[in-house]
């Protein structure tokens, strides 16, 4: 049920009515900055823009936004201390000779590599998150026809994201009767359960195909499925906002290049 | 009579399971008619709408769309399907794109529409079923008369003749099931032609010209409502019951009061019968007046100013971009559904009313004030501001 939420927030955020290519920009211009930012302050410099921005303008639930963050924050930060622990280099503050190849050690490089790298996934994932919580699916689709995207993909695509929610549904109507039956009571029951739900969820589902290829022939369908909604048009002020922030974090980039934390 | 313009001859359908669906059935419908289609599940109802629009086809029979057979080749049913409207009984099964604006524009964009006529059609299907603005949300978020608004306008942006509604108030609560009745009987104004499958009998009978009841892939009855719902032996066999106001005339004729000819369809008619029932002179001294707001001959005209001058009056609006205009100006409705007859008991009471109407709307109010007035030897003066 998460997608589901992350869809609809966005589907209700204040900034939907800005011009999607802008927002588009804004994230994917924050991630190539993180990249290419040489040190930690930039990336969280783009973090802190963006999480206010989102949170202030876009009125976004801190607490939904906390709970989005987590996620990718955990799996960095794992992934970082392996950094810290592996990379070595000068100034060892810590060892461990574990096996007689193989040592553990707390270096002031590792620790600046790591940190740095973990600035990253906070700036990166911050910039998603951005994207993922301002702008809905639909006006991706838009976009992505914009860029000549192929019409099978595109008409797959928008097949598949109306699909996904009348499937779903069907998947917490069955589950639901399934537990108020107590079909989750025992470990084997379970097993059994999920076994049906997958069953009878795979069945909608071909049904909801058939559905489909009928409720479009009873419509004249002729080939063609994918048509231009209406997109927002470019507005100067969010545009400049856009570009002034890619343009200071670039400073930011530059400037900072040669700070390191230790 | 105008022209038929659907006619079934004598068709037949077995379902591959060897299950007889339909078993010889033979009608017509009129252009501009309203037509109930009601029996008990697995009458044949559904079965028998999808053959209107070459879903599903006969065994044997023919169907005659405009008075020529319908054939079913891909190009003829290309135009048929045009032609011939099908609103499914479930929203979600017909809405098929990502969001509104696309669902709507899914058959205007496969008959080859440029993109602005395309546009066109959708804004104006949307305004019609009073989703103005709904473009870009997903259906998903919708509620369930939402989403069969969408339905409908999925079906009215290729602008067809006829308009079949397989169950159309499935599913949702009275009021929003009111508002789609009043909807088709807007569409119907307009001059579609309207068919609908129902086991909602109450709604059926004071909507439909004609109603033909089905059982096993038969048809019962046909005739005009108080007819085809008045035996109770029919009523009985189709599994449905008796619309409640034609049950109490039925039994008020059985215990011997003298009524007028005509059945009543509606609470005001039902009124009426009482009232001559007891040969009494009706409660009031003098009737109130009902003023009509046409907002499409006054456009600049001012409702919340009236308003304001008549506190506490009774308002209504007719079609649905009246039910807009009232909404933009913040005017509280007390009725959206059955308004005539309302503003006509508020008149009867001694109260004025005021309905908001849209043009097409004016001479219909006049003719069923003026239509009951002169049966009921009454003077309810109908004002325009």
């Amino acid at each position: 049920m998460y997608e589901e939420l992350l869809e609809d927030i966005a589907q209700q955020n204040r900034l939907r009515e800005v011009n999607t290519v802008t927002k588009l920009i804004a994230g994917l211009g924050a991630v190539i900055l993180c990249l290419l930012s040489a040190s930690f302050v930039a990336p969280l410099f783009i973090a802190l823009v963006l999480t206010a921005t989102l949170l202030v303008l876009a009125r976004i639930d801190p607490a939904t936004y906390g709970k989005a963050f987590f996620g990718p924050l955990l799996f960095g930060g794992l992934g970082v201390g392996a950094i810290v622990l592996l990379a070595g280099g000068e100034g060892t503050f810590w060892s461990w000779q574990l096996l007689p190849w193989f040592s553990l050690s707390i270096t002031q490089a590792s620790i600046n590599q790591g940190f740095f790298i973990f600035s990253r996934v906070i700036g990166g994932t911050s910039a998603l998150l951005f994207i993922a919580f301002t702008t809905p699916m639909t006006d991706l689709f838009l976009v992505m026809r914009r860029a000549r995207m192929p019409d099978e993909v595109l008409d797959l695509a928008m097949i598949i994201y109306r699909s996904i929610f009348l499937i779903m549904d069907q998947l917490v109507q069955v589950y639901q009767a399934q537990l108020m039956r107590l079909g989750y009571s025992s470990f084997r029951e379970s097993i059994r359960s999920f076994a049906t739900l997958a069953g009878s969820v795979f069945i909608a589902s071909w049904e909801a195909g058939e559905d489909l290829t009928r409720a479009m022939e009873a419509r004249c369908y002729e080939g063609k499925f994918a048509v231009l909604g209406e997109g927002r048009p470019l507005s100067l002020p969010s545009a400049a906002a856009v570009v002034s922030f890619l343009a200071v974090s670039a400073v930011v980039v530059k400037a900072t290049s040669h700070i390191r934390l230790f | 009579m105008s022209r038929i313009i659907l006619e079934a001859r004598d068709i037949r359908y077995r379902y591959p399971r060897g299950l007889d669906a339909i078993r010889g059935i033979s009608f017509h419908v009129r252009r501009g008619e309203k037509i109930a289609l009601v029996g008990p599940n697995g009458a044949g109802k559904s079965t028998l709408l999808l053959m209107f629009n070459g879903m599903i086809k006969p065994d044997s029979g023919t169907i005659l769309f405009d008075n020529s057979p319908i054939s079913y080749d891909r190009g003829s049913l290309r135009i048929l399907r045009k032609r011939v409207g099908f609103v499914l009984q479930n929203p979600d099964r017909q809405i098929i794109s990502p969001t509104v604006y696309q669902d709507v524009a899914f058959g205007p964009t496969n008959l080859g529409y440029t993109e602005e006529k395309v546009k066109e059609a959708v804004e104006g299907a949307l305004a019609r079923v009073g989703l103005t603005g709904f473009g870009r949300r997903p259906p998903h978020q919708l509620s369930g008369g939402e989403k069969k608004r969408v339905a409908i306008a999925g079906v009215l942006a290729m602008d067809p003749e006829v308009l079949v509604f397989d169950e159309p108030t499935s599913g949702l609560d009275p009021s929003g099931s009111e508002e789609i009745m009043e909807l088709l009987d807007e569409l119907n104004q307009e001059g579609k032609t309207v068919i609908i499958s129902t086991h909602d009998i109450e709604l059926a009978y004071p909507w439909a010209d004609r109603a033909i009841l089905l059982l096993n892939g038969k048809i019962l009855q046909e005739d005009v409502p108080d007819v085809a719902f008045g035996n109770p032996e029919l009523v009985r066999k189709a599994r449905l019951s008796m619309p409640t106001l034609l049950e109490l005339y039925l039994e008020l004729e059985r215990r011997g009061f003298r009524l007028p000819e005509r059945r009543p369809r509606t609470v005001l008619d039902m009124l009426n019968v009482i009232d001559r029932a007891f040969r009494n002179k009706p409660c009031y001294t003098q009737p109130g007046s009902i003023t009509l707001f046409n907002i499409d001959s006054s456009r600049d005209a001012d409702i919340s100013g009236w308003c304001a001058a008549h506190p506490g009056i009774p308002i209504g609006a007719m079609g649905t971009r009246a039910k807009q205009r009232a909404a933009d100006e913040k005017i509280p409705l007390d009725f959206t559904y059955g308004v005539i007859d309302k503003c006509i008991l508020k008149a009867l009471l001694g109260e004025h009313s005021l309905i908001i109407v849209t043009g097409s709307m004016v001479e219909r109010v006049k003719e069923r004030v003026q239509g009951f007035c002169s049966e009921n030897q009454v003077e309810i003066p109908v004002l325009f501001p």
